[in-house]
């Protein structure tokens, strides 16, 4: 398969997507394509399985080959079976309600028959480690689940080339894990596969990886010289490997393989150090002498009679200007906790208090005022047709005179950096753009408490950035914050407390270092420590961030 | 009329079918709000999807709001009324973008008050075959009289739609529209050779529906007598009188459908 | 939340020919139907309970107690109204209250009640693919069929985003119960239109990933489902079939509506 300076610009759009892009993809080969958001990865993605031209208007130059045929009216359907696609968003790729008409789909439209049939299923299913759920309603899969199901939907057709959109960009750490196991044995296989990822890890697999940024090929180059040069990655908006990352700060020449020999390289260098220094990476996180605003109590919740709880006995206090981050993954209690939290949900056991008050007993716009809750996905509170009237709505319920209204709007907009955007329709807005749009709406009601449920989902890496650092200036403010997430390297390196909660309980609630060293914990809810803080405790000192260990690491060697 | 068979080829037409249907259901569901006759009919603002999906998808709108029902009634309350309700959705569906471009060739995001008149009017009719089908059916089986249910659900139609789906489109359709996703941009042209006959079929379903409203409720409170329909029927739930009396006017509202 | 309310068995009841099940089904709407007395729809539903019970569907009708027992009422009520009573006790405008209006009004609140407890076996003992490969083997056309499982399936996750939608509204100190009905009704732009944008977005990813996997492709369709006939469904028809004609007998010489 192979393209030739191919462009593309979506009818209305002013600039185009693509520009001269030249890709060749060999039989057998994986080839990983990362970049920004914005910078032509979906539209790519399009042209290799014909949605481009076919479903999008808009105007196609240059030459594409796919599976050696020259390509110019052929629609989607021409390659059905034969180019296989996953997207991002698997609720709009099933379409049964079982398991195995699911995979069976695809394959009754192609009129296979029964005994074939059963058996590709059961071979598709074995790929992707689903069987035994033949039965199952997909609606009661877990997301990496519902991702493997997508993938057997696939290769049940034993498609020559297989593209994969993003897919591992909506799941939590688990869900990624499991997907990417299975394009590891996908790999082993020896399928072709064009996969479109922000996980370092997927490169690491790969044959090559391709950089893109602003609709041309940036960099098209084997795995393993990619994963020494984290510049590339920073480019495409990536977050880069942290040992690349620290091998490149660090001037090393040859590049380093696992923690263990990173960590006996630098301690080398941090030899001469004294030890009271050691500990200066973080301060305690412990705010003791500041006032109490929520109290969670001994919550418990059950969604249904005989479910296991989604709470079980929880307890937990929050004070003024705290940074907490509740981590765990999906199912593990901790929107059911945030949401307790500023009363959307009733605790079946337990009471939450805001300042010593019964929050339930709170009436709703106080409640509001008090614990501002941004949901995951801004979509789902989005509803105006311009970012202003967006913003304005949660102050107009609260009764403010047009001109405070107006106020407010302003400084909020102000805040997210969308003031000059104020007049757009929200629907054009990029994922990262309509997540601080969310965030804004949440701040025009001056919370004094901000949840804000997994702010990053879906951002790439310099959107996640600029999310992060918004939010550390509101912090920086006076905000109590509350941030649900399950990205570790977040909390390593921008929370001060975390709770850790694993089927309904409570594991840990205690400064982010100490949860980092309790290994035992750490595997339970099977979270990975990111490499650098690894590093750091084996070298004994506490780190945050890669930059963080270069900073101490230079200001050494520069003492020496 | 052609179309509503044609859409089945496009596989975007059949999956806004299968959307407007979903969210038909969808809405449905948490929000029954004030069951009215329980069962059989409550006032439920999911009645405006049909509407603002027969603006966006046209033909698919048509079979959504018909099997969105029915899905609807699958997760409780599947009954007697899922016959004609099918019908009488494919109609509410059916006819507000049917009947508005064939009157005019403006977007259906309401601008002044020309507008708001026009609408007014498609949806009064959308709605008045909607509970014309529904109330006839149910008191054919003796269910509920066609004077309580044919009233409500045309009010409960009109109220939901007027009060939710032009403010809904004004937010909604320019998307669509910007994305390529409204009917006519997913269809392409389509042929307009037999106008004259489809504003014979408007006429028709326009007259079926007014006279049909009349006579149902004057047929089920007895007030009113047919000569088709003879004197010994006429008493007891009215089903008779109401069946036999309204079966020429739902005739001419089919035919006038097909010419559309 | 638990929306369907197929219950996930393999009682008798769940293995019937989805052809049987459908056919059963409208017999027992037929018989529910000619029931014109509650003499003759109590037996009815003792029937129908017992399958209910067999297709281990009880708890459904445990969940639906409120909506049944309200159906029950209110079509008593509006029928005790309306209905043509020859000597009414008391007419007052369309109403008269008599005692044949009376009568009529308990019968078909029975008659009502019985027909949602059959729908309710239905559903309790067939998924929606079953009915839509029924529907397709009486003739209905496939894309029909599957437009309906496809939006059986994605109604829970609408669902879903609608509450999630409530939610973060009151976030935003939004009280959907403030105003009189009216405004109330208005309310619901504020959930729908993000409900409504979801769907747009997801429309055409749907229709890409449909065509990539060979929906619209011209030739002939398998089905991965393959229903057998057993003993069970010959018993089961002739069942629903002879209940259906002893019903509809009984109906006509023991005189009903």
């Amino acid at each position: 398969m192979y393209l030739r300076g191919v462009s593309f610009t979506y009818a209305g759009g002013a600039l185009p997507a693509l520009r001269g892009v030249d890709l060749v993809v060999r039989r057998g080969e994986m080839v990983v394509v990362m970049g920004a958001s914005r910078a032509g990865k979906s539209t790519l993605v399009k042209v290799l399985n014909r949605t481009i031209p076919s479903f999008q208007p808009g105007s196609l130059q240059g030459e594409i080959w796919l599976l050696g045929q020259r390509c110019e009216q052929e629609t989607v359907a021409d390659f059905a079976g034969r180019i296989g696609l996953v997207a991002q968003d698997f609720e709009a790729q099933l379409f049964s309600t079982s398991v195995e008409c699911e995979v069976a789909f695809a394959l009754e439209q192609f009129g296979v028959s029964p005994p074939e049939m059963r058996q590709r299923v059961h071979a598709a299913l074995r790929s992707v480690g689903l069987e035994g759920f033949e039965e199952r309603d997909p609606a009661t899969l877990s997301g990496g689940e519902k991702q493997r199901l997508a993938i057997a939907a696939m290769l049940a057709l034993e498609p020559e080339l297989l593209v994969l959109d993003e897919p591992t960009t909506d799941l939590d750490p688990l869900g990624k894990e499991e997907v990417l196991a299975v394009l590891a044995g996908l790999r082993r296989e020896g399928r072709t596969l064009v996969v479109v990822e922000h996980e370092t890890i997927a490169a690491e697999m790969a044959d090559r990886v391709v950089f893109l940024a602003e609709g041309r090929v940036l960099a098209d180059m084997p795995a393993q010289a990619a994963l020494r040069s984290p510049e590339w990655f920073r480019c495409c908006a990536v977050r880069p490997p942290d040992l690349a990352v620290l091998a490149h700060g660090l001037g090393w020449a040859e590049p380093v393989r696992s923690v263990e020999q990173a960590a006996a390289r630098v301690r080398e260098r941090l030899m001469p150090v004294q030890k009271d220094d050691r500990a200066a990476g973080q301060q305690q996180g412990e705010a003791s002498g500041h006032d109490v605003l929520l109290v969670a109590e001994k919550l418990s919740l059950r969604y249904e009679a005989h479910a296991p709880p989604a709470l079980a006995n929880v307890s937990l206090t929050i004070r003024t200007g705290e940074f907490l981050a509740l981590l765990g993954h999906n199912g593990s209690g901790k929107t059911t906790l945030a949401k307790c939290l500023n009363g959307l949900l009733r605790p079946s056991d337990g009471e939450v208090r805001w300042k010593g008050v019964p929050i339930l007993s709170i009436p709703l716009a106080e409640r509001a005022v008090a614990v501002g809750y941004v949901f995951q996905n801004p979509d789902h509170q989005i509803f105006a047709d311009r970012v202003w009237d967006e913003v304005a709505f949660g102050p107009r319920n609260l009764g403010l005179s047009e001109q405070a209204v107006a106020e407010r709007v302003r400084q909020a907009l102000g805040a997210v950096g969308l003031l000059e955007r104020c007049d757009d329709d929200p629907f054009w807005l990029t994922k990262g753009e309509r997540q601080r749009l969310a965030v804004a709406s949440l701040l025009a009601l001056e919370p004094q408490v901000l949840i804000l449920d997994e702010p990053t989902t879906g951002l790439d890496y310099n959107e996640q950035r600029q999310t992060m650092e918004l939010i550390c200036r509101l912090h920086r403010q006076g905000m109590t914050v509350i941030m649900i997430t399950h990205t570790a390297w977040l909390v390593a390196e921008y929370a001060e407390r975390v709770v850790l909660l694993h089927r309904g309980e409570l594991l840990f609630d205690g400064p982010t270092h100490e949860l980092f060293a309790r290994d035992d914990l750490m595997n339970a809810a099977r979270f990975r420590v990111p490499d650098i803080v690894r590093l750091g405790q084996r070298c004994g000192v506490r780190v945050r961030s890669v930059e963080e260990l270069v900073r101490m690491v230079g200001r050494r060697s520069e003492d020496r | 009329m052609r179309e509503l068979i044609a859409m089945w080829r496009n596989t975007r037409m059949v999956v806004f079918t299968a959307l407007t249907a979903s969210l038909y259901a969808a809405i449905l569901i948490p929000f029954k709000v004030l069951p009215i006759i329980p069962g059989v009919t409550e006032l439920r603002p999911a009645n405006a999807i049909p509407v603002v999906c027969s603006f966006l998808f046209g033909p698919a709108a048509a079979w959504g709001a018909a099997i969105g029902n029915v899905i609807g009634d699958f997760f409780g309350g599947f009954g007697p009324g899922d016959l004609f309700g099918f019908v009488g959705n494919f109609l509410y569906g059916f006819l507000p973008y049917r009947t508005w471009e064939l009157l005019t060739q403006r977007r259906p995001v309401l601008r002044g008050p020309m507008d708001w008149l026009l609408f007014t009017a498609v949806v009064g009719l959308a709605s008045g075959a909607c509970a014309l089908v529904i109330g006839w059916g149910l008191n054919v089986l003796g269910f509920v009289p066609f004077r309580v249910l044919g009233n409500i659900v045309w009010i409960n139609n009109m109220l939901a739609s007027m009060l939710l789906a032009p403010f809904l489109l004004a937010v909604v359709y320019p998307r669509a529209e910007r994305g390529g996703l409204t009917y006519g941009q997913v269809l392409g042209r389509r042929e307009t050779g037999r106008v004259g006959l489809a504003y014979v079929g408007l006429g028709l379903v326009v007259g079926a529906v007014g006279v049909g409203m009349w006579l149902g409720n004057g047929l089920s409170s007895g007030s009113v007598r047919v000569p088709w329909v003879g004197e010994g029927v006429a008493g007891g739930t009215g089903a008779w009188a109401v069946g036999l009396g309204l079966a020429p006017v739902l005739v001419v509202l089919l035919l006038g459908m097909v010419l559309l | 939340m638990k929306l369907s309310i197929y219950v996930v068995a393999n009682t008798p009841l769940h293995r019937l020919h989805p052809v049987v099940k459908v056919v059963g089904i409208f017999c027992f709407f037929v018989a529910a139907f000619t029931a014109g007395s509650p003499i003759q729809s109590l037996p009815l539903a003792a029937v129908v309970g017992a399958l209910l019970w067999l297709g281990g569907a009880l708890a459904n009708v445990w969940r639906f107690r409120w909506f049944l027992a309200l159906v029950f009422f209110m079509t008593f009520l509006v029928w005790s109204l309306f209905f043509h009573s020859e000597a009414p006790w008391f007419a007052w405008g369309p109403v008269r209250l008599g005692y044949d209006g009376v009568r009529f009004a308990l019968a078909t609140a029975c008659r009502l009640t019985t027909f949602f407890a059959v729908g309710l076996l239905f559903l309790s003992t067939t998924r929606v693919e079953e009915f839509a490969d029924a529907l397709g083997m009486i003739g209905v056309p496939a894309k029909l069929g599957f437009v309906m499982t496809l939006a059986f399936r994605l109604v829970p996750a609408f669902v879903d985003a609608a509450l999630s939608v409530v939610q973060a509204q009151r976030c935003r100190g939004f009280d959907f119960d403030r105003g009189n009905w009216l405004e109330r009704v208005r309310h619901y732009l504020p959930v729908i239109v993000p409900v409504f944008i979801g769907a747009l977005r997801r429309a055409d990813l749907m229709a890409m990933a449909l065509e990539a996997r060979g929906f619209q492709l011209p030739g002939p369709r398998t089905s991965y489902r393959t229903y057998a006939w057993g003993w069970g469904d010959a018993i089961a028809l002739v069942g629903s079939v002879m209940l259906a004609g002893t019903w509809l007998l009984w109906a006509r010489f023991a005189g009903g509506n």
